[in-house]
């Protein structure tokens, strides 16, 4: 059943690229300038809106973070935190929908809402139900790829992704360099059908191509799953022995997996890469233990994607009058290596980063690309 | 239960051996002395958890909590250790009774449920589960407690003849499991109640007393199970008693356990995990594309049932 919950977590920052609806992906750049656009403009605090983020549950560290930086948006303008509403859908789409309804519906309409829409499909409804109400919507991961805010109008404000391939290929030349530039590598993948392992694997690959000496020598999954990963490395090492010189891992909880599995048989210089950058992977790469870990800023995150819906409600800009690369956009990832760890680690975990929310798109990535 | 010394007694160690037999002929590094060990490791904590649930399948009953349990003795473990010092060299060790105990508690607790209120345990056990999942989730805030104490890891770092000592353990503890089936009353009201409950309840068999204490020996072994995982994986988190439920219920079966009661024991449990243990390996060694191996090891699984349990005294499966 717990397998079930790591799927579920990391399927829901998914189906960015829906290949199937690619190529169907409405291109109107020029968008439609502010039909639905009615918010009236209120000059500093909330306004008058209600705000909420709608999400799938709280036992996650990340869904966590996420929350936190909505919580610090909110107090940033002088509410309490709990003034920020919490619409948990438990992995319901249809809860999903039915919340925003509600809380949509208490306030008039006076509502500037985030979501994660739970799944793609979802994300339609959800728009179309914040526009038709008079809200602000901003969503996180999962939308279909033919929906694009500027055809909904104002009230869908912008969309916040982000990438796997980039900073999982990043992660994997920091892994080849170690490796001296040549010799065998593995991949401990996640579940194969999920969007992430997909692009982290897709990152690996792309980064074999400056290193016509490394060698992929096996993909293997361990669904997310650390127990599974410990045990998938210690086959691996039967089949290939001393011919693994680094192993990429597709998240951290595999990492730990891979870093005991060789630490039972007395290997402990191994360069092992990995992706999410938590805490716990953050102390690994100074330890030594762990070469790399991609940090994404799910706090960032949270804060900027219910901060882009509010501003919008409140007038402090108009969403149609900004370039698409500000509406659909990913968002950052740092690559933590052991000489910047340390620096990581005060910077971003020890202490959270005070930001200005109203420099809205300066730690995005550039804007999202359909392939 | 061993009167019928048909070659269904002894077809799950075949099926091992076969197993064996043809991973070492496609790849013949598996059946080195090295690559016995990783499966060994691998197949420890997941050993303990699955003789638990013998005891519990045994008596014709099933238990599902041990994902839940797993997880929660193995997070109490943690912190424990943590909070009297940090390593079992010196206060620590009495986060190995604390986490015994909650374990045995909670298996208590799980078969008190279902046997006094009456509720099936397929029901109470599951519910028992994500009860447990929601108390780590609670303990742990969604996070990892790691470990860093040298001397418990040395379960795992530490090698006797090429084995880590976590192996012996296990292997003590299995002894000890053998013991309770086979030289006491316990063991022997297992079989009583599994084999027919009213026939075993009028010869004077406490049954809601056997039952309760069942569990709570389960529940014990899970937390052996669980600490055998932080010894494997140096952390506990909610989800380190992920996927036990299918594999060690799997294992039991597939070993000749069968799930209507009085059927097996112990040994089978053994052979059972060693047979799981030995396709999950079997299946990376010999290079298997990893989109086929769920497959692969549902289909095997089928087949070693079909070959492994004495289904001859069955009249009807339900």
């Amino acid at each position: 059943m717990s397998n079930f919950i790591k799927e579920y977590i990391e399927r829901e920052k998914i189906s960015r690229r829906n290949f199937l609806f690619a190529t169907a992906a409405g291109v109107s750049a020029s968008a439609l300038p502010g039909v639905w656009g009615a918010g009236p403009a209120h000059a500093g605090g909330h306004g008058g809106w209600a705000l909420a983020w709608s999400y799938r549950d709280r036992a996650s560290a990340y869904w966590n973070t996420i929350v936190s930086g909505g919580e610090a948006y909110v107090d940033s303008l002088g509410m309490a935190k709990s003034d920020m509403v919490n619409l948990i859908n438990e992995g319901s789409s249809e809860k999903s929908l039915s919340d925003i309804k509600a809380f949509l519906a208490k306030n008039n309409g006076k509502g500037a809402i985030a979501c994660d829409a739970n799944d793609s499909p979802n994300a339609r409804p959800v728009a179309e139900t914040v526009r038709d109400a008079g809200g602000y919507l901003s969503t996180i991961w999962n939308k279909t790829n033919d929906l694009h805010p500027w055809d909904i109008g104002d009230n869908y404000v912008a969309h916040l992704s982000w990438s796997g391939e980039k900073p999982s290929a990043d992660a994997a030349r920091a892994l080849f360099d170690a490796m001296g530039g040549k010799g065998g590598v593995v991949h401990i993948g996640g579940i194969p059908a999920n969007i992430p392992a997909i692009e982290r694997l897709n990152g690996l690959k792309n980064a074999m191509k400056d290193y016509p000496d490394v060698e992929l020598l096996d993909v293997q999954s361990a669904d997310w799953d650390t127990t599974k990963a410990a045990e998938v490395m210690s086959s691996l090492l039967t089949r290939y022995g001393d011919n693994i010189k680094g192993v990429h891992c597709a998240n951290d909880n595999m990492a730990y997996g891979v870093i005991e599995a060789l630490k039972a048989e007395g290997i402990t210089d191994m360069p092992i890469t990995a992706f999410d950058g938590n805490p716990e992977a953050v102390d690994l790469v100074i330890q030594g233990k762990l070469l790399a870990t991609v940090f994404t800023n799910p706090h960032w995150g949270g804060g900027i994607a219910l901060g882009l819906a509010h501003q919008a409600a409140i007038g402090a800009f108009v969403p149609s009058e900004e370039p698409n690369a500000h509406r659909e956009f990913y968002g950052p990832s740092i690559l933590v290596t052991p000489s910047d760890a340390a620096e990581f680690k005060k910077t971003y975990l020890d202490a959270t980063p005070t930001y200005d929310w109203t420099d809205r798109w300066g730690l995005s990535a550039g804007q999202i690309q359909y392939t | 239960m061993l009167k019928n010394l048909d070659i269904k007694t002894f077809m799950p160690a075949i099926v091992l051996l076969t197993l064996i037999i043809f991973f070492t002929a496609l790849n013949p590094n598996f059946a080195s002395m090295r690559n016995f060990a990783r499966i060994a490791i691998a197949a420890s904590p997941f050993l303990m958890v699955a003789i638990g649930v013998t005891f519990i399948i045994i008596m014709g009953s099933i238990d599902l909590s041990m994902e839940g349990s797993v997880s929660l003795t193995a997070v109490i473990f943690c912190f424990a250790l943590v909070y009297f010092g940090g390593s079992v060299a010196s206060t620590g060790w009495i986060a190995v009774p604390i986490a015994l105990l909650c374990g045995a508690l909670y298996g208590a607790l799980n078969g008190f449920i279902h046997a006094r209120l009456l509720i099936p345990s397929f029901m109470s056990s599951l519910a028992m589960g994500f009860v447990g999942i929601g108390a780590t989730v609670l303990l742990t805030g969604g996070g990892i407690v790691r470990i860093n104490d040298d001397i418990f890891r040395s379960l795992l770092t530490y090698r006797i003849q090429g084995f880590p000592l976590m192996v012996y353990l296990a292997g003590f503890f299995l002894c000890v499991g053998i013991f309770i089936q086979k030289k006491t009353v316990l063991g022997r009201h297992l079989y009583a109640i599994g084999g027919a409950e009213d026939l075993a309840k009028a010869s004077g068999v406490p049954i809601l007393q056997t039952r309760v204490l069942a569990f709570a020996l389960a529940g014990f072994y899970y937390a052996l199970g669980g600490m055998l995982q932080v010894a494997k994986l140096g952390q506990a988190e909610s989800v380190t008693g992920a996927n036990l439920m299918f594999l060690s219920i799997t294992a039991a079966v597939v070993g000749g356990v069968a799930l209507w009661g009085a059927i097996g024991g112990v040994i089978n449990a053994l052979i059972g995990v060693l047979i799981v243990a030995v396709i999950n390996n079997g299946m990376v060694v010999i290079g298997l594309p990893d989109f086929i191996q769920d497959g692969v090891l549902g289909v095997l699984v089928i087949i070693a049932v079909i070959l492994s349990t004495n289904r001859s005294s069955v009249r009807f499966v339900k």
